[in-house]
């Protein structure tokens, strides 16, 4: 129901409307300027922030490659010396990894989930203030770091010992680690709003069997990141206190184990790849559906296998370490669970392949990056076969033939699919359509230069080129393929360049997108684009998967929410039948305060551990303001303030 | 399209403002945090039991047991502490401001004396973070662990401070009583840490 239909209505329909839209306008207000950008908790607000600040992450960790290509293009260039080097590659993976991938995709689920599901917020709505600005905090930190020649140096999963004490002296290492911290925590609250806003506030009718299959994807990788994410929060925290108390988690000659590291790291560092591999799975599958019209093939396997992957990512994490010496029995079993992995992801692309058997899709932009996913992913899926298995992985380990696999995996499975999903929800963000045509060019320029990039990298690992050198010998004969890979990351950054200029251009000069154009299926396409403070003018109600496709004419809508309150209706787990009405509470300075008070305390506990302790004191203020109530709520009073 | 003003409606606006348990979004806040925390904690016991296979010696030498009576005493305070935080959960059920008063009172008191012991214990340990692998799990998982009771303790002082000083407002019956499981949590956290760190067969040798 669009807009400009409903104000078709009656006058007295049309009048009343109005008035209603007045009230919620006035009750969801988002603050402007600098104040709205401190205080706000609009999900909309903050998913475009997210989504913003990650693709700024994503320019400049894309820049610190684009330096690496141009340092390895020939034998022996002089353009970055090793330090240099080593600093460029491990924040370019921590950048890529913690700043860019992980917040993007949650950030577009903080702002596509509730209009998803129909409601009006995020279920803690300060809470996801305060993760945004934390995870601000670990951004700028790693590159005040990077730019005070103090960038961390040991790669992005920091083994030690080479990181440990002994190895690294100075502050990089200890930048990395609480780096981590921050975006961990802002990662953690983020897929603890998403899990209850998605168990408790979908429209009524939205049974768990008919939510939007994007929806499920942020599910399950919220779930990930909850058992996932306290892995490296506790290892990171254990190599800071290595570092800096002298404590032995690591240090074998005093009981620590190196390889502890390891495997604390890797228990998170592998669901680490599907938690930003699955939302990309989610964008998939819109994509799919709105450019063919037509209803995935497979709902309960494609459910099944988001579910399977997710439990299934928990069981792999040693086949990062098959070049340790772990006995074979234990290799074998992780072996065995790696190549299993296959079978969901396997799954899920032939029921794609048979949603667009035989239809007629729109080749627009949005499909072009998933086709190009497709492509680009199922290579990346083969050469992970490969790598599963122990022999072949003592080979190649540590060489090219890793980088290329894994830009296989990731910028196959997730950024091909981002890009699609931007191209195709931008429009409503911004309530303006893409160019066609450049979306196309950049599309063949990403698609054509990532290839000409990574493909030849296969070769030189099986050649014996390592990775993380910053140059290597002319008599080795990889100079050839590493000016080939140099030249397509031109192509590549290119296209990434047109993707960006494309955005911008529709900022001004964009046609006018309207509510829903692409003929979707989901329920952000029912609101206006973009969508108002409150969301919807009244929470619609759903009777089918595909909500928008199976509404009925007499679909019912949802009154009796209170307008002048921040009113959100609660429904039950399963079937989504309404239970009762919550309170949100409205723009807030305090999460943003909370954010500077953590930030305050660890980066002060990088140089002294009472920092931990003054720290506590800013950071419980916070909180005490942050609960106090102040009746701005108009909530039932049990016992009135005494004065 | 004009029937749009006469389209059925669900009318919500009979629905409670408030409710208990896993219908309110706040108890699968809480939920999650405790899954969070849960698995850090987990991860600290695999981290233990890892270190201790991997031991040639086991507690290191030099290392004593700060005494199974004391140990067992203070977990005794922290169980107990359950009680008054369980009465705090069934008066705010009722809206029992008095009966919250005195129960989040008498725990928070439970508290304090279990955080005293703590402290006696700690400072009366025969080895330090920095002196082996053994010492640097023992210290984190207290360090980590008191920093919740900690926590756990400011949580109560604020809601008596609210609850004397008002306004006192009908979601605070929830928060309270999701206050008391959270706490549960915290005392249950430490039961397993006490059986792994005091109960060690190792250590238990070298009384």
């Amino acid at each position: 129901m669009s807009v400009a239909e409903v104000e078709d209505v009656g006058y007295a329909g049309e009048n009343a409307d109005a008035e209603e839209r007045r009230r919620l306008e006035r009750t969801w207000w988002s603050p402007k300027g600098l104040r709205g950008w401190l205080t706000d908790v609009d999900h909309k607000a903050i998913g475009k922030r997210y989504v913003g600040t990650a693709l700024v992450f994503f320019a400049l960790g894309g820049i610190e490659a684009l330096l690496m290509r141009l340092q390895l293009a020939r034998p022996e260039a002089r353009l970055i010396g090793p330090d240099r080097y080593d600093q460029l590659f491990t924040v370019h993976g921590s950048t890529m990894m913690f700043l860019f991938a992980v917040p993007i995709m949650l950030g577009m689920g903080t702002y596509l989930v509730p209009l998803m599901i129909g409601t009006r917020n995020l279920a803690f709505p300060r809470l996801n203030a305060f993760s945004y600005w934390v995870y601000v905090a670990g951004g700028l930190l790693l590159y005040a770091g990077l730019f005070t020649n103090t960038g961390p140096d040991a790669g992005w999963f920091a083994y030690v010992p080479l990181s440990g004490p002994a190895f690294s002296p100075g502050k990089r290492v200890d930048i990395w680690a609480q780096m981590i911290t921050f975006t961990e925590i802002s990662s953690l609250a983020v897929a603890v709003n998403l899990i209850t806003t998605i168990f408790k506030h979908r429209a009524p009718g939205m049974s768990l069997n008919r939510v939007p299959l994007f929806v499920w994807s942020q599910l399950v990788t919220s779930f990930m990141v909850v058992f996932a994410m306290p892995a490296v929060m506790l290892c990171s925290l254990m190599l800071a206190l290595d570092r800096l108390v002298d404590t032995h988690f690591f240090n074998p000659s005093e009981g620590g184990d190196a390889l502890l590291w390891q495997h604390l790291f890797w228990f998170f560092g592998h669901p680490e790849v599907y938690i930003i591999f699955i939302p990309a799975l989610g964008m998939v599958s819109s994509i799919i559906a709105a450019s063919t019209r037509r209803e995935v093939f497979g709902y309960l396997p494609m459910v099944m296998s988001l579910v399977a992957t997710g439990f299934i990512g928990f069981g792999l994490w040693v086949h990062h370490m098959f070049a340790t010496g772990l006995p074979q029995l234990g290799a074998s079993f992780f072996t065995a669970a790696s190549l299993m992995i296959a079978i969901p992801s396997g799954t899920q692309i032939f029921c794609w392949l048979a949603t667009l058997w035989g239809s007629r899709p729109r080749f627009t932009t949005p499909l072009l990056y998933v086709l190009g996913f497709f492509f680009v992913f199922v290579i990346g899926g083969l050469t992970g076969v490969m790598l599963g298995s122990v022999p072949l992985d003592l080979q190649v380990h540590d060489t090219f033939f890793v980088v290329a696999h894994f830009h296989y995996v990731l910028i196959g499975g997730a950024v091909f699919p981002l890009l699609g999903g931007l191209s195709f929800w931008l429009p409503k963000m911004t309530g303006r359509r893409l160019s066609e045509r450049l979306g196309r060019l950049s599309f063949w320029l990403v698609f054509v230069g990532f290839n000409v990039t990574f493909f030849p990298m296969h070769q030189l690992g099986l050649q014996g080129m390592p990775r993380r050198v910053y140059t290597y010998l002319p008599e080795t004969g990889w100079g050839d393929l590493n000016l080939l890979a140099t030249i397509g990351a031109g192509i590549l950054g290119l296209g990434v360049l047109v993707f960006v200029v494309n955005a911008l251009q529709s900022l001004r000069h964009g046609e006018m997108a309207g509510d829903d154009p692409w003929g979707a299926d989901t329920l952000e396409w029912s609101t206006s684009s973009p969508p108002p403070s409150y969301n919807f003018l009244r929470l619609p109600t759903v009777a089918g998967r595909y909500a928008l496709w199976s509404r009925r004419d007499d679909q019912p809508e949802v009154t009796g929410l209170r307008s002048d309150r921040r009113e959100m209706l609660v429904t039950n787990l399963l079937d989504a039948e309404p239970d009762h009405r919550d309170v949100l509470p409205g723009p807030t300075i305090w999460p943003f305060i909370l954010a500077c008070g953590v930030a305050m305390t660890f980066i002060y506990a990088i140089f002294n551990p009472w920092g931990f302790v003054v720290g506590a004191v800013p950071c419980a203020v916070a909180l005490i303001a942050w609960f106090w109530p102040r009746g701005d709520m108009d909530r039932d009073v049990i016992m009135e303030k005494r004065s | 399209m004009s029937a749009i003003a006469e389209k059925p409606a669900l009318d919500v606006s009979g629905l409670p403002t408030v409710a208990d348990g896993p219908r309110a979004p706040l108890w699968w806040g809480v939920t999650g945090i405790m899954a969070i925390e849960g698995t850090m904690f987990a991860i600290l016991v695999a981290t233990y039991f890892y270190l201790r296979g991997a031991a040639v010696e086991w507690p290191p030498t030099g290392v004593r047991h700060p005494g199974l009576g004391i140990t067992t005493l203070n977990l005794a305070i922290l169980l107990a502490s359950i009680v008054p935080m369980y009465l705090v959960a069934r008066a705010a059920g009722r809206q029992d401001l008095k009966g919250i008063r005195l129960w989040l009172l008498v725990s928070t008191v439970l508290m304090v004396a279990f955080l005293a012991v703590r402290g006696f214990i700690l400072t009366g340990l025969t080895f330090r973070w920095d002196s082996h692998a053994y010492g640097s799990v023992v210290w984190i998982a207290a360090a980590l662990h008191t920093t919740h009771v900690l926590t756990g303790t400011g949580e109560n002082l604020l809601f008596l401070a609210l609850l004397l000083k008002g306004p006192v407002e009908d979601k605070h019956m929830v928060d309270l009583r999701l206050n008391s499981m959270y706490w549960y949590f915290v005392v249950l956290a430490w039961v397993v840490f006490y059986c792994i760190f005091f109960l060690d067969p190792g250590l238990l040798q070298v009384r």
